[in-house]
């Protein structure tokens, strides 16, 4: 009697620890389906997804919807900004050219002016193109312009123009990655390094 | 063995002596080596929009040296400035002076401290050599080849 009584217990034990190996491997399982753990900033559900009327390099008037089907990265700036705004551009490259080749022309750059009125149209296809084939230049009316900067929660400021009429303008210096569909995904900021932006990015051609 | 290098010794004292004497009697000639600039780089960019001057500038003097301005017959116009991040909003602001301590580099580096390089003179190509002149507080401002890079260089 002794024996049988000391066996059950044994084999409720590995019927418990079955439960938990399963429950386990469930629960691995769904962490597998919810979104990278990014390793920049997660704006999943945060920021809204791509959307946008401005005027392209070539004086056309766009949406986001011409822009959707590639993994986009998006950043304000302006082409008098000798400092932040190239480095910011030069990162984004020399992390696109850490892809692999044909992932290369899978990935979208773009500019938003929030200086408009010193960049045209032409001003920034000269500008964009320095930085590689990815990079698209927009640009527009500062209606549509704030319409997108509101949007994302970000603000610009012209300063006092000097002497010469030339002047500063204060911006994000966030860059916002959307997947194919234009869906908000992750954001790098000054302190993100090339690589925390590349295995990102690389996330984004793979799943999203 | 060792009265020999007693021997040598007493004349090399008296030469280092004699070094400091002539070095402090001589401040402009000890002040010309003291300043080092190094990685001196500017990064071209398309059309007519200003250009960013990155360097190192080391002080091996005693004295602390202040940094006042810059200029070049390269550019129209050369000013210092420096670069600012405040919760995600970036911002410029010219410098006036800057000092630079004995013994403490400064970096003009990317997102910080840059010169400036507005209304080129001419065209400026990508590894071509431009002189950009560094300007101080009370003493003579030093000549600067700047190698032209890539816009995408960081």
């Amino acid at each position: 009697m002794v024996f049988p009584v000391s066996a059950t217990p044994g084999r409720a034990d590995r019927h418990t620890a079955c439960r938990l190996v399963t429950l386990l491997f469930v629960m691995l399982m769904m962490v597998g389906c919810v979104d990278r753990n990014w390793e920049t900033n997660d704006i999943t559900d945060v920021m809204p997804d791509l959307e946008f009327d401005l005027v392209d390099e070539n004086g056309q008037d766009v949406s986001a919807q011409d822009y959707s089907g590639k993994p986009t990265f998006m950043f304000f700036g302006f082409t008098h900004c000798p400092d932040v705004c190239p480095t910011t551009l030069a990162k984004l490259s020399a992390a696109i050219k850490q892809l692999d080749k044909e992932q290369r022309d899978d990935v979208r750059v773009l500019f938003v002016s929030v200086d408009p009125g010193r960049d045209t149209p032409q001003v920034m296809k000269q500008y964009t193109e320095a930085f590689g084939p990815q990079f698209i230049g927009l640009t527009g009316k500062r209606k549509q312009i704030d319409a997108l900067t509101n949007r994302y929660r970000v603000t610009y400021e012209y300063g006092e123009p000097d002497e010469q009429g030339d002047y500063s303008v204060t911006h994000s210096s966030s860059v916002f990655a959307f997947n194919r569909q234009g869906e908000a995904r992750f954001m790098a900021s000054d302190f993100d390094s090339i690589e925390s932006i590349v295995g990102d990015l690389e996330y984004l051609l793979k799943h999203g | 063995m060792t009265q020999r290098i007693h021997r040598k010794g007493f004349p090399a004292t008296a030469a280092m002596l004699l070094a400091t004497l002539v070095g402090g009697v001589l401040p402009l000639s000890a002040q010309a080596a003291d300043l080092e600039v190094s990685d001196a780089r500017m990064r071209v960019l398309p059309g007519d929009t200003p250009a960013a001057g990155y360097f190192r500038l080391d002080n091996n003097g005693s004295r602390t040296v202040v940094l006042v301005g810059a200029e070049s017959e390269a550019f129209g116009r050369v000013e210092l400035h420096r670069s600012m991040s405040d919760e995600g909003m970036a911002s410029m602001e010219a410098v006036d002076r800057l000092e630079v301590p004995a013994g403490e580099p400064i970096e003009f580096a990317p997102q910080g401290y840059h010169l400036m390089l507005m209304q080129a003179v001419g065209e400026i190509a990508v590894g071509d050599r431009v002189e950009i002149t560094l300007q101080f507080e009370q003493r003579e401002s030093l000549s600067v080849e700047f190698e032209a890079v890539p816009p995408t260089s960081m």
